[in-house]
């Protein structure tokens, strides 16, 4: 519990009535809280909101309390969506320390709160070990992610169960990848599916079989922008479907039009973009930087080396994915000149760079790019020296959301995976000699860090680059400035 | 069709574009470029909507390739692509045939009768420019401009016109002898405005940092705006914009929206003309300034002050090298340097004009 670097540290954990003190305004007399007379006052959005709240928590104490062995977390979207509310909760009553309800609902967890009177006694510890948490980044911390398939619901089906486990491993990784190996694992759910008897497909289809699936995917890693919209899409397609529409029909229709949303949104957009983007690149002498590992810059790169441009590419990488060593390798495979180095050495790799090309994870509606971390700091790098930077983008991965910064919404993976064997190894020596108990020395480097309470490990996935950094966004309906990217997705979202 | 394929050079769409900048200087070239294809899908009797497209697409080929420089006029080009498209994609009543056909000569007889619309909305809109411009300018006002746009003197003179407004004016004159002819070159709009009792001052490319400091602000025209909402224009105006910038001087740009282009250059040397702003070369000792000189296209070192009567010597040195000299070098002035883009619609901020052209493209 010591853990906790918020100044306010050493609270109670919340008890279920805590996120009612979310509520009240914040000029309110002490005594007012004290139950009913103060409900009256509350408006209809805030109580609603205060229902919500009371009911996740009370889902996640159910779930503390059989200790994750039950099915998926079905919270996962109310979980979601905390982190808006508790930024609303913030504006209402900024004196008040950061609290949300979702924070409340988590049992072994400090929330930095108001000492009232009212308080009940915190529930005793079921357990011991706690994931430590990094105070500013408490709102992304959800359920921990699911590394097995044994907590899954028994309606997921196995493609689905095998997808989640090659998210979770980052064997399936980056969001083109991802959504369209869900919509191929969504085709083999749709062909297993049956409607019972008395149901309708339309109805019963979204709501008691794909949401299982979907819910264990994002139990697995959250879900990416791209998954979302084809989500969203596939939803829609599903309600849209005549219910005089014979089974067998209706199922037909939906893996066809799955196959022509990957066709059109994904594979012919790759095309495009990469014809578009290969054109930006000058005949002899260009020297291409990329960052991390992005499918479609690999294509294009490809493809321009096909072509016969003569380009030099510079792949930057770095801790803990190492996703651009693929992507370096593939490349020297091919015949290109390729040197690749780390994101700590990015401002000198910078030096004779003419062009960066980067993938995204999503493109924001106020044209910022969200994508692997370190992005940021490659296109403030390149910003600097005047470099311009292009973003290679599927109109999918388009999102009407804006990002302001990287803490609000963001992935935040395991902090373990942070230390490799090999630095766990070189830890080892290190170790205190009353620490080291177990045979198994770099779980024992592993569990040294977690206890140690002035240590806090942050994992994060992604960043948001500011719109100022990105010269062109270049997507499937050609080149534009990033402040285009809200006109192309409502056209985009509209057809 | 199955008989005899019209021959595409059958109407020679460059003379067309050559005499119609030439009769009338007015004419911007996107307008120009719409007039000639005009006349071309006039003259050319085509039966099906991909064999009216693929004639069209010849012709746009052959005009932007006999020209140096075609962006300003792929915004004529690509602005009445569009249109046809769209007219053929969905033909009005009137246009199609009782069975539902698109009637091909309805198209050719409205394409003709709307003809001069083009070119006579352009000097329209050139006009509600000039008038909604005049705020820009107020009383005691010092305009730093260049070059030769037709918006920016016609704006000016509105002003000099009003007679309430007392304003002075400095232009940048290059030497370059190709730009110096015409009604509507850079020494003639500094005739024109001394005429009319504006006080005008000319200075060199080299002396715009040295005169900012005098300077209220820079009102530019463009050869197009592009789609993150920077310019192409003039070569010298990107620096003309980077230094007011530095200095804080507001940088408007004045621009029919005809001129907007669907291209996104990243940088200078993104963009889609081939063109050396920088060309290297050895010599022996004392040959160089000789070299220079016939690189740069009559530009000389030493001439910096305006003399209007060297322009025909030095222009006819160097016509004969370079077959299209009319095309000026240009550069691309980012969105981040103007502080706003003055259209028939209005003031445009930079970041507009992208939702403009999406609009006309999706």
């Amino acid at each position: 519990m010591s853990a906790d670097p918020v100044d306010t540290g050493e609270t109670p954990a919340a008890p279920i009535s805590a996120p009612s003190d979310a509520a009240p305004p914040q000029d309110a007399p002490p005594t007012a809280e004290k139950g009913a007379p103060e409900k009256p006052a509350l408006s209809g959005a805030e109580l609603k909101k205060r229902a919500k709240a009371e009911k996740a928590a009370k889902r996640a104490q159910q779930k503390a309390a059989t200790d994750g062995t039950s099915g998926a977390p079905h919270d996962s979207k109310p979980v979601q969506q905390e982190p808006k509310q508790q930024k609303k909760d913030g504006k209402q009553a900024p004196k008040e320390p950061k609290q949300g309800p979702k924070e409340a609902g988590q049992p072994g967890m400090p929330i930095p709160m108001r000492r009232r009177q009212s308080v009940t006694l915190p529930p005793p510890k079921e357990k011991e070990e706690v994931i430590k948490q990094v105070g500013l980044f408490g709102h992304l911390y959800g359920q921990p992610k699911q590394h097995s398939i044994a907590a899954a619901a028994k309606e997921v089906h196995p493609a689905i169960l095998a997808l989640g486990l090659q998210y979770s491993s980052y064997v399936i990784c980056g969001s083109t990848a991802r959504c369209v190996s869900m919509l191929l694992a969504f085709k083999k759910v749709i062909e297993s599916y049956t409607t019972p008897k008395g149901q309708a497909l339309a109805r019963h289809l979204t709501s008691h079989h794909l949401s299982p699936q979907i819910t264990y995917l994002q139990a697995c890693r959250p879900i990416s922008i791209s998954m979302g919209n084809a989500i969203r899409h596939l939803k829609d397609l599903i309600v849209k479907i005549d219910p005089a529409v014979s089974e067998a029909d209706a199922k037909e229709h939906l893996i066809d039009s799955i196959d022509s949303f990957i066709k059109e949104r994904i594979t012919a957009a790759d095309e495009l973009i990469s014809e578009e983007a290969m054109r930006k690149i000058a005949e002899k002498g260009d020297v291409i930087l990329t960052y991390a590992s992005s499918t479609i810059v690999q294509t294009t790169l490809l493809k321009a080396h096909d072509a016969g441009k003569q380009f030099r590419v510079i792949v930057v990488d770095s801790k803990p994915l190492y996703e651009g060593k693929a992507l370096a390798r593939n490349l020297a495979h091919h015949g290109l000149q390729v040197s690749y180095s780390l994101i700590s050495s990015a401002a000198h790799a910078m030096k004779n760079v003419t062009r960066i090309f980067l993938g995204a994870h999503a493109m924001m509606s106020n044209g910022r790019l969200y994508s692997r971390i370190g992005t940021a700091a490659i296109a403030m790098l390149a910003h600097e020296r005047d470099i311009p930077v292009a973003v290679l983008c599927e109109s999918v991965k388009f999102t009407d959301q804006v990002a302001l910064d990287s803490i609000v919404k963001n992935e935040l993976a395991s902090p373990e995976e942070l230390l490799s064997e090999n630095e766990r190894s070189a830890l080892v020596d290190l170790l205190p000699k009353e620490k080291s108990s177990s045979t198994d020395k770099h779980e024992d480097v592993m569990k040294w860090w977690r206890d140690e309470p002035n240590l806090q490990m942050l994992n994060l996935l992604y960043d948001v680059t500011p719109a100022e950094y990105i010269s062109i966004v270049i997507t499937e309906f050609g080149s534009l400035p990033p402040s285009s990217v809200p006109v192309v997705h409502r056209i985009s979202t509209n057809t | 069709m199955a008989t005899e394929p019209p021959p595409p050079d059958k109407y020679d769409i460059v003379a067309a574009y050559q005499r119609l900048l030439a009769n009338d200087h007015d004419l911007t070239k996107p307008i120009a470029a719409i007039e000639a294809l005009v006349d071309a899908m006039a003259t050319t009797s085509t039966e099906t909507v991909s064999e009216t497209l693929e004639t069209l697409e010849d012709h746009i080929r052959t005009l932007k390739s006999s020209v140096s420089n075609p962006i300003s006029l792929s915004a004529g080009t690509d602005l009445f692509q569009r249109y046809l498209i769209t007219t053929l994609n969905r033909p009005s009543a009137d246009l199609t045939s009782p069975a539902g056909a698109v009637d091909f000569d309805a198209i050719r007889n409205q394409l003709l009768t709307n003809r001069g619309l083009f070119a006579s909305r352009a000097k329209a809109h050139r006009a509600t420019i000039a008038q909604s411009g005049r705020n820009l300018i107020r009383d005691g006002a010092r305009v730093l401009t260049n070059g030769g746009s037709r918006v920016v003197a016609a704006l000016l003179r509105s002003v000099a016109e009003t007679g309430s407004v007392r304003f002075q004016v400095v232009y940048v004159l290059d030497p370059d002898a190709a730009s110096q002819e015409g009604e509507w070159s850079g020494p003639a709009i500094v005739a024109m405005l001394r005429a009319k009792g504006i006080p005008v001052a000319t200075i060199p490319d080299s002396a715009v940092a040295g005169a900012l400091a005098e300077i209220d602000l820079i009102v530019v025209g463009a050869e197009a705006i592009v789609m993150n909402g920077g310019i192409i224009s003039k070569m010298g105006t990107y620096q003309m914009g980077l230094l007011g910038n530095i200095k804080h001087k507001p940088f408007y740009v004045v621009a029919e929206s005809h001129k907007f282009v669907r291209i996104l250059p990243a940088g200078q040397y993104d963009l889609p003309i081939k063109q050396r702003a920088i060309d290297f070369k050895v010599g022996k000792e004392g040959e160089l300034v000789s070299i220079e000189h016939e690189s740069q296209g009559g530009y000389t070192v030493e001439d910096e002050a305006v003399d209007l009567s060297d322009s025909g010597a030095s222009g006819g040195k160097t016509g004969k090298k370079d077959s299209d000299n009319s095309e000026n070098p240009v550069d691309y002035t980012p969105p981040n340097l103007i502080s706003g883009i003055l259209t028939e619609s209005g003031v445009l901020t930079p970041s507009a004009v992208s939702e403009e052209l999406i609009k006309i493209w999706f």
